[in-house]
């Protein structure tokens, strides 16, 4: 579904992705497990746009997104929900899930009320300004506004930072259901371990720049010693 | 008594045009982080666009349509030649802008020459303003200047074109991944800033002398006023609009406009150095 093949980039003037090779599978949750540093996030950024990819292809559905402008990428139905969530502060709830609707004609900008029954929340505080939720909260804002448009794919980058758990542990289960009723694919950045067992499919280990091991997440409930190789600091 | 409600009225048609300016100004950079030092130069070209249309017979009418359409084009081409080849570089972009000031101010030399031209005005009468006599056209600048002004507002706070484009300002690089097209939301609010400078330009030639150089007038303070108000937020355009444009009038009524440039300066200085953000504005999260 998502395919990256030999992914070069660089970020700040160092080469970080050092040919990154993934493939993700329609309707799975893969988790992308690394140290701080290895270039997850510099890999989640170059899948939607905002950095260039120096060489190395992304394909979409077959389609290559490689070197599309973030907006075309968004367009071919991938949702971002980044680092920090990054949601507008200033706007209340429903201004933030209406930017995601601006690039359809006016007739087509509906907010789908099937979102509201995920974020239940969300349609409580509609006209809240979204800079006085919880981090938990703001959190489920950025994943609605990358839900509004019904995306294929979707991408989070480290949901759980800043978060507690028992608000991390809602945030896997809306993300199993949606994923389950919707068969949206899901990637998700993440260092929470317990979150990644309880929520993923498959899951790949980065380690400078490389993916350097993929296996079913069966697995490593079964058998721990990967996820200390690669995320013991 | 009669002299100084003449004088704040005076006062305020300056403070109104001012924001036009401005507003224009601090979109084109809330937006791109471009400071568009040609921005004098829009508000230049809407007045000789009513010079022309007085020089062919036209009158003045016809300019307030066509000075921000023409100039609103013109502002579109030199983001399409010039502009959009330098966003991320903030510093080629001002001596860019301002390489274009300059052959604006030179192109209208060629073709006007450097002397100063008058325009017949329009609504050549007086009205009775709280008994005193004031001129019809400048109650009219005022109005139209009002109505920009709020519609200004109503476009960038009340529709989706507004939303989006706060958007940017506020997170340029979400808004894109949310399917936000940013060069064109650059190029849009690069040719509305263009045509508000335009219009100001237009309606303000009557009761100026055209020459090359007006632009700067009116360039210098619309910065000041978004220096001193704030990046960001609209709202701060007006605060900034209203000291600048408020306490030059005011100075240069009671002392002369040297003391006002003075004290201007002074004051947006030590406004600045307390808070450098500007009186409203909000601090850049970038």
């Amino acid at each position: 579904m998502l395919n990256i093949t030999d992914l070069h980039a660089s970020y700040g003037g160092s080469l970080i992705l050092q040919g990154i090779d993934l493939a993700v599978k329609q309707g799975e949750i893969t988790a992308i497990m690394g140290r701080n540093g290895m270039g997850k996030t510099t890999l989640m950024k170059t899948i939607v746009g905002l950095l260039p990819a120096m060489s190395g292809s992304i394909q979409l559905d077959g389609q290559m997104i490689t070197h599309l402008k973030p907006h075309r990428i968004a367009e071919r139905g991938v949702g971002f929900v980044p680092q920090g969530r990054e949601i507008f502060g200033d706007f209340t709830v429903f201004e933030n899930l209406k930017l995601a609707t601006l690039r359809f004609p006016r007739q087509k900008r509906q907010i789908p009320s099937a979102l509201f029954a995920y974020f239940p929340i969300l349609e409580e505080r509609k006209n809240q300004r979204a800079g006085s939720f919880s981090g938990g909260e703001q959190q489920m804002l950025a994943m609605a506004r990358a839900l509004v448009t019904h995306p294929k794919l979707l991408l989070l980058d480290e949901p759980s930072e800043g978060i507690q758990p028992s608000i991390v542990q809602e945030i896997a289960r809306i993300l199993r259901d949606i994923n389950q009723k919707t068969g949206i694919t899901i990637v998700i950045v993440e260092q929470n371990v317990d979150m990644i067992l309880d929520l993923a499919d498959t899951c790949a280990f980065l380690e400078k720049g490389r993916i350097v091991d993929t296996c079913p997440v069966d697995t490593l409930r079964k058998d721990e010693s990967l996820i200390t190789r690669y995320m013991a600091v | 008594m009669a002299d100084l409600i003449i004088q704040i009225l005076n006062g305020l048609n300056f403070v109104l045009v001012l924001i036009m300016v401005a507003m224009g100004l601090m979109i084109i950079f809330g937006l791109m982080n471009v400071i568009n030092m040609a921005h004098g130069e829009f508000f230049l070209l809407g007045a000789y666009t009513v010079v022309v249309t007085n020089q062919i017979g036209l009158g003045f009418w016809p300019a307030l349509v066509l000075a921000p359409l023409a100039v609103g084009l013109i502002g579109m081409f030199i983001e399409y030649v010039c502009i959009r080849h330098l966003y991320q570089r903030p510093l080629d972009t001002i001596l860019a802008t301002w390489g274009v000031s300059l052959a604006i101010k030179q192109l209208i030399i060629i073709f006007f020459g450097p002397a100063g031209l008058t325009v017949s005005p329009p609504l050549p009468w007086m009205i009775s303003v709280a008994g005193i006599n004031y001129p019809a056209y400048r109650l009219f600048i005022m109005t139209v200047a009002l109505i920009i002004i709020a519609f200004t507002f109503y476009i960038f706070l009340r529709t989706d074109f507004g939303l989006g484009a706060r958007a940017v300002i506020a997170n340029r690089d979400m808004a894109a991944t949310l399917g936000i097209d940013t060069r064109r939301m650059y190029r849009t609010t690069f040719t509305f800033g263009a045509a508000l400078a335009g219009l100001a330009g237009a309606v303000m030639a009557p009761i100026m002398s055209c020459d090359p150089q007006m632009g700067l007038g009116f360039f210098i303070p619309a910065f000041l006023s978004i220096l001193v108000g704030g990046t960001g937020t609209l709202y701060g355009v007006l605060a900034g609009g209203a000291i600048v444009g408020g306490g030059d009038s005011l100075f240069s009524y009671h002392y002369s406009p040297v003391i006002a440039q003075v004290v201007i300066f002074s004051l947006a200085i030590v406004l600045i150095r307390i808070r450098p953000q500007g009186l409203l504005g909000a601090r850049n999260n970038e």
